[in-house]
């Protein structure tokens, strides 16, 4: 068990406070236009995951305006209980209102943990309750754990550069609050039968009057997002303009997918930034991640750890990529992808027959 | 209109170690650099001086080499400077770093002036955990917006700012004094101009801060001051992969052999034919 905290050795900025008069595991649950947000569903599997470990309870919080009918959702996603805030006052969102809701609610209930979904809005409101606790946060968890002996959790980020894994612990503060980014986990199976408790609460909390909303657009995204493409073709530096990204995309239609890209094609301008993989860009979970041109740094690579098969195509034989793709080739893309999309047409007007003649070449390569 | 602009002096590497013994970063031998991310803030604050007038001071709570860091800043047009270190500062997490900084802007407030906009990048290559904007706001009890792509000066002590959200463009007014976090890649940072470099030098810009000035309680500060704490590292583990590479005669072998290996294994072969042929494998 943790020791008992010394309140002379804390900071006097810091409430004294003992971690074990705090318990059960929190999930944030974002809501957006009348459904929840999947990356802060997503988070319900590292919550379940710890609040076992720890014997906890796993309670989902839902902080809005006309979400009390999507808190049953919650618990079908997991949790075992949910606490609703549904208010006129969280009409429009607004950073420090959110956040304060979602502290006032902390300090009454006393979570042990909380984890938040690393949306844009969540790495935007999560530090403020953090802070406002005068807790730690550790952003951009890829993991988490408990650590048997001090049932402190452990935080787990890779920080500088994607080449390490951090564990980070809160031993001396509660609650312990954590983020990941959209897509590191997935979304916990629905179980229909699941029940729990739904317990309505209200926040006394100032309204923003510093600073307002003055307008809000949509903003056109075409096609499929990175996040949900089952097939992302991905370029990078060695695709050498928007030209190339042309090619890559006509690859992609065939193969029902979308197109992605290194941080160098987004800062070339050859693709837009929502689909940069990456640690600064997206993590995504395709099915087959074809990567053109990407010499494979550690900061694009960590975006791709849960993609299900990678294919390389590289022209230079010492590209790191080879080492962390299932299969690759070495050559010129400007060849490959036209003779790969070629094939594939051959390939689907000849029909599923001839699928046959590959296996069997296959087999003559191997002996 | 007084703008603080934050900046965090960085190393410029991949391959930065932690010690494993201390859980901290081992900065010795590494060049460090303005975080990159940090440009467009000062570009941002610089525009907006610019625009409406006053002074634009550049803050870093970082070791005394960084003076270099703020040199640079000071070359690219920022009117002054001010370092924060001091030995009880050091092993900071961000909730430590950020109530340092927010305590010397309170300072600035009553020794040189009120500011009115407080300005960060949107995160840094080394932690990249966008946590001191949200911070700050919170210890200074200000308004606050992430992901800031423009930003005007509209009269009557406010801010107009565009921000983007995975899905939304968005347009904000906030009453100053205001915090913003300003998005990678938001503005073009303006180029160091030899004549800014030199004025650095000779009219004392750049002044530093210790705990002498801030008279900070030790316990709030630094490691100690720092409810988190790095219990171990580990490398990053490998993802299991194939790493079979074929060394194709031509293009048209290569592309044949993709597709007989998306055709052989099982994981992407469902995949291909529907893709292909709309049905299952
Ligand atoms: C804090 C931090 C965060 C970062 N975040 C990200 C991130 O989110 N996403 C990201 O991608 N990067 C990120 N990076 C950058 C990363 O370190 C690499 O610089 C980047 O991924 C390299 O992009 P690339 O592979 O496209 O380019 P390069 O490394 O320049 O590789 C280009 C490759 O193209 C090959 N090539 C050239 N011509 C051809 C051809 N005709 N046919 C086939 N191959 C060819 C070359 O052999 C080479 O391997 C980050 C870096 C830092 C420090
Ligand atoms: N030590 C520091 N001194 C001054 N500004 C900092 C410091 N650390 C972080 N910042 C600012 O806060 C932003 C976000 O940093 P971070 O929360 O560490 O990702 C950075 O882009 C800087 O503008």
């Amino acid at each position: 068990m943790s020791s008992k905290i010394e309140c002379d050795k804390l900071c006097p900025e810091w409430p004294c406070e003992q971690p074990e008069e705090f318990r059960n595991v929190w999930v944030i649950v974002e809501a957006e236009e009348g459904r929840l947000s999947e990356p802060s569903l997503q988070m319900l599997t590292p919550g379940r995951k710890i609040s076992d470990k720890l014997g906890e309870k796993l309670v989902g919080v839902l902080v809005g305006y006309g979400v009390s009918h999507l808190a049953e959702e919650v618990i079908k996603y997991g949790a075992d209980e949910v606490i609703v805030v549904d208010s006129e006052a969280f009409k429009t969102y607004y950073p420090r209102v959110y956040a304060l809701a979602v502290v006032e609610l902390a300090r009454r209930y006393k979570p042990s943990v909380i984890f938040i979904a690393g949306t844009k809005r969540g790495r935007e409101f999560a530090p403020y309750v953090a802070n406002t606790l005068r807790a730690g946060i550790t952003a951009d968890c890829t993991d988490f754990d408990v650590d048997v002996n001090s049932r402190d959790v452990l935080l787990i980020r890779p920080p500088f550069a994607a080449i390490l894994l951090a564990f980070i612990k809160t031993p001396f503060r509660r609650p312990q609050i954590g983020t990941a980014r959209p897509n590191v986990f997935p979304v916990p199976v629905r179980d229909e039968s699941r029940r729990g408790e739904v317990i309505f609460e209200k926040v006394k909390v100032a309204t923003e009057n510093k600073m307002r909303l003055v307008s809000r657009k949509e903003i056109a995204r075409m096609e499929v997002s990175v996040e949900k493409a089952e097939v992302i073709v991905s370029g990078g530096k060695g695709v050498g303009g928007p030209e190339g990204f042309k090619i890559l995309e006509r690859l992609a239609e065939l193969l029902g997918g979308t197109v992605g890209g290194s941080r160098k094609a987004v800062d070339a301008g050859w693709i837009s930034e929502d689909r940069q993989v990456g640690q600064t860009g997206k993590s995504v979970k395709p099915i087959l991640y074809i990567a053109v041109g990407i010499s494979g740094a550690a900061q694009h690579m960590i975006g791709v750890r849960e993609a299900i098969r990678v294919i390389a195509v590289n022209i230079d034989p010492e590209a790191p990529i080879f080492n962390q793709a299932d299969y690759s080739v070495i050559g010129d893309y400007r060849e490959v992808i036209p003779a790969l999309i070629e094939e594939l047409e051959i390939l689907k007007a000849r029909g599923p027959d001839a699928a046959k003649e590959y296996m069997e070449w296959l087999k003559t390569l191997e002996t | 209109m007084r703008v603080v602009v934050g900046i965090k002096w960085v190393p410029n590497t991949q391959a930065v170690r932690f010690d494993p013994e201390t859980g901290t970063l081992i900065r010795r031998g590494v060049p460090s650099i303005v975080n990159p991310h940090d440009l467009p803030a000062v570009e941002l604050s610089l525009r907006l001086r610019d625009e409406v007038g006053g002074e634009v001071i550049a803050i870093a709570m970082a070791p005394p080499p960084a003076s270099k860091g703020l040199e640079f800043v000071l070359g690219m047009g920022v009117d002054r400077a001010i370092l924060i270190t001091d030995r009880v500062y050091a092993g900071a997490d961000t909730l430590a770093t950020s109530y340092v900084l927010a305590r010397a802007i309170q300072k600035i407030n009553a020794e040189i002036g009120d500011v009115d906009l407080v300005v960060f990048g949107q995160e840094t290559i080394d932690s990249s955990t966008a946590h001191i904007p949200a911070q700050v706001a919170s210890w200074l009890e200000l308004p606050y917006i992430y992901y800031v792509k423009e930003a005007t000066v509209v009269g009557n002590g406010r801010v107009r700012v565009v921000r983007e959200l995975e899905n939304y463009l968005e347009e904000y007014e906030l009453e100053l004094p205001a915090v913003l976090g300003v998005a990678i890649r938001a503005l073009k940072p303006r180029p160091v101009s030899l004549s800014m470099k030199l004025r650095t030098k000779f009219e004392k810009r750049l002044i530093t801060w210790t705990n002498n000035d801030l008279k900070l309680d030790p316990r709030c500060t630094g490691l100690k001051g720092s409810p988190t704490i790095v219990a171990k590292t580990i490398d990053m583990p490998e993802v299991p992969r194939r790493r079979e590479v074929f060394k194709a005669r031509d293009a048209r072998e290569a592309a044949k052999w993709i597709v007989a290996k998306m055709l052989a294994d099982e994981k992407t072969r469902e995949l291909l034919y529907r893709s292909l042929w709309g049905g299952r494998g």
